[in-house]
């Protein structure tokens, strides 16, 4: 049986061999194994110290759902990171383009062109965006490095206070930490998770690991129906 | 082109009541207006400087509050006028000219107080310029942007038209025309949202202008009453064509609202629940407040008061209803976590409300001190 450490190594080859091929021929996808979800909410905190959000503001939080009715009454518990759909409702919404889908698929948000009107936080069917308003984990206090620096999502230079592309009065979202993945780390979701549900990867190599978990399990996609092709699998 | 006094009030006159603010008689209203006006304001620093976070309540769970709900009220009524001014010019030429420049007057500083509303709920105002440089075609908020930029100029210039006697058929058609494709693309800005089931409809436009029709109707009909209060021993009544532009009003806003809440009970999609959760204040509000008694309201009463009250409880309904309509698309949250509440509440902080008042307060401060200054009046020697 393969340990974490093994499964992890396997993706950052995977990672390694998509990195290699251009932008345009690859296609980044995430699959959440909901079996495997403990519920410990590491790949939330994970995420939020990684993007440096201030408070309220989890890029991937954890729905807890209840099934059935007491006897029979089990726990699931729900990751939902920004679904990155192959046809999202928030970009064509944005009045200046400030959001939109890159090559390999990652929904993007420009901070220094967004204005703030918040249309795409209304359009997202998954509720995945949020509106930096300015809040701080240290009140009125002397503000704290790790919430005015730059966190370096996007790979850019976005330093949150004092600065002309700050992203307060803007949207953000998760953005399958691009900044890491370009540098040939996983997600940090995806090495926070305890339980090794999380998989990340290239859905246009045929032998990462994210397609052979896909391949072998009962996999769905949340609100398929909408019609928005999210890159996020769920495995039941 | 000579704007004192014809355009613009007339300097002397406007240094008057100045002068009579000064010296405490320029009427209750006039001083309301004035202290609503300061307080929304000294609100609307506030946000600027210190910022969403300490100033708002709105959310990620409710990205749009009472700013956008104050601004769609107003932009709505604002259209109204411009209808008012269609529909008042084509059927009721000469009964309605002495209030032309009262009604296109009051298109434009309904707009004003719409787009400074919206100000306030912008995250980043500074870079408002992104529309030129980087426009995004596919997104209904850049043509309403767009239409509004068409609708501003052509009303200004109808204003500009009727104050100068040189009234063109041309341009108010244009305007009327502007005016429908600008507002309907408002409630495609909201009917177009497929994630979220009490928005999405291809009736909102409709929506919309029947709304409008409504609300702007009713502040001519209020303004032309109060007029016609101030005025009573001049042997003119108030013309019977705002009560009709009422009735009618009420008739489009009956339908549209009926019809809206029945097909939205009637679907069973993930968000149609905000239709059940808004039920009673549709059919309270909405209905029965905002559509019933003032029909009853206009049928029974004769004379400016009548008017007055009806037309204050249909602007004062239909901003509830505006309300419900723009806070209601978030009463279901699209995504359930733990600590998501099932049905999302939101009240507004006092400096949203302040935006509000600050809104109300500039229509109707702006209103009277022009009035004041005469601006209203015929010109010498001319059709006004």
């Amino acid at each position: 049986m393969e340990t974490r450490e093994d499964i992890l190594e396997i993706m950052r080859e995977d990672l390694k061999r998509a990195l290699q091929k251009t932008r345009s021929e690859r296609r980044w996808g995430m699959a959440i194994d909901l079996r495997r979800c403990i519920g410990c909410h590491a790949c939330t905190t994970g995420c939020m110290s990684e993007n440096l959000t201030p408070p309220g503001m989890r890029y991937r939080p954890v729905r807890e759902e209840e099934i059935g009715q007491f006897p029979n009454v089990s726990l699931r518990f729900l990751p939902r990171p920004c679904m990155q759909c192959d046809s999202p409702t928030c970009t064509p919404v944005c009045p200046v383009k400030a959001t939109y889908k890159r090559d390999d698929g990652i929904v993007m948000i420009d901070y220094r062109k967004c204005i703030g009107c918040r249309y795409c936080l209304v359009a997202c069917p998954y509720g995945a965006r949020s509106a930096d308003v300015g809040h701080y984990y240290t009140g009125e206090m002397k503000k704290q490095t790790y919430e005015v620096e730059n966190s370096g999502e996007y790979g850019k230079v976005f330093k949150r206070k004092t600065h002309w592309h700050s992203p307060i009065g803007n949207a953000r979202k998760c953005h399958f930490c691009i900044h890491r993945v370009e540098k040939g780390e996983l997600t940090r979701c995806t090495t926070t998770c305890l339980g090794h549900a999380t998989y990340f990867g290239d859905l246009n190599d045929p032998k990462s690991l994210i397609n052979k978990v896909i391949a072998k399990a009962n996999a769905f996609r949340y609100r398929e129906e909408l019609g928005t092709e999210p890159r996020v699998i769920y495995i039941v | 082109m000579r704007f004192d006094g014809i355009v613009l009030p007339d300097r002397a006159r406007l240094r008057e009541a100045v002068d009579d603010i000064r010296k405490g008689r320029g009427g209750i209203s006039l001083y309301l207006s004035l202290l609503g006006l300061l307080a929304g304001f000294l609100a609307i620093g506030c946000i600027f400087l210190l910022g969403h976070a300490h100033t708002t309540n709105t959310s990620d769970l409710v990205p749009w509050g009472i700013q956008i709900t104050t601004y769609v009220y107003f932009v709505l009524i604002s259209t109204g006028c411009t209808f008012v001014n269609f529909f008042g010019a084509i059927f009721y030429e000469e009964e309605y000219s002495p209030y032309a420049s009262r009604v296109m007057f009051l298109a434009i500083v309904t707009a004003l107080a719409a787009f400074i509303s919206l100000a306030t709920e912008m995250g980043r105002i500074d870079r408002m310029y992104y529309f030129l440089i980087s426009p995004n075609p596919a997104s209904p908020m850049f043509w309403m942007s767009v239409w509004y930029a068409a609708d501003i100029f052509i009303i200004v210039l109808e204003y500009i038209n009727i104050r100068r006697s040189r009234h063109s058929r041309k341009v108010m058609w244009a305007a009327f025309f502007v005016a429908v494709v600008t507002y309907g693309t408002l409630g495609s800005l909201f009917g177009a949202v497929g994630s979220r089931a009490y928005y999405y409809s291809a009736l909102l436009p409709i929506y919309f202008l029947f709304m409008a029709f409504l609300t702007g109707g009713a502040l001519c009909a209020l303004v032309a009453a109060v007029e016609g209060r101030k005025t009573p021993g001049d042997g003119s009544p108030l013309p019977a064509f705002f009560t009709t532009f009422l009735k009618i009003g009420l008739g489009l806003a009956l339908f549209a609202t009926f019809w809206r809440l029945m097909i939205g009970l009637a679907g069973h999609v993930p968000g149609s629940e905000a239709f059940g959760l808004t039920l009673f204040d549709t059919l309270f509000f909405g209905i029965f407040l905002g559509v019933v008694v003032p029909f009853l309201l206009l049928l029974a009463t004769r004379g400016p008061v009548g008017l007055i009250f009806t037309g204050l409880l249909i602007l004062a309904t239909q901003f509830k209803g505006r309300m419900d309509l723009v806070v209601g698309g978030f009463r279901v949250p699209v995504f359930r976590a733990y600590d998501i509440p099932a049905v999302v509440q939101y009240t507004p902080s006092i400096f949203e409300v302040l935006v509000l008042i600050a809104s109300v307060s500039l229509v109707s401060f702006l209103y009277l001190v022009c009035d004041r200054s005469g601006l209203f009046e015929p010109i010498p020697g001319k059709e006004a």
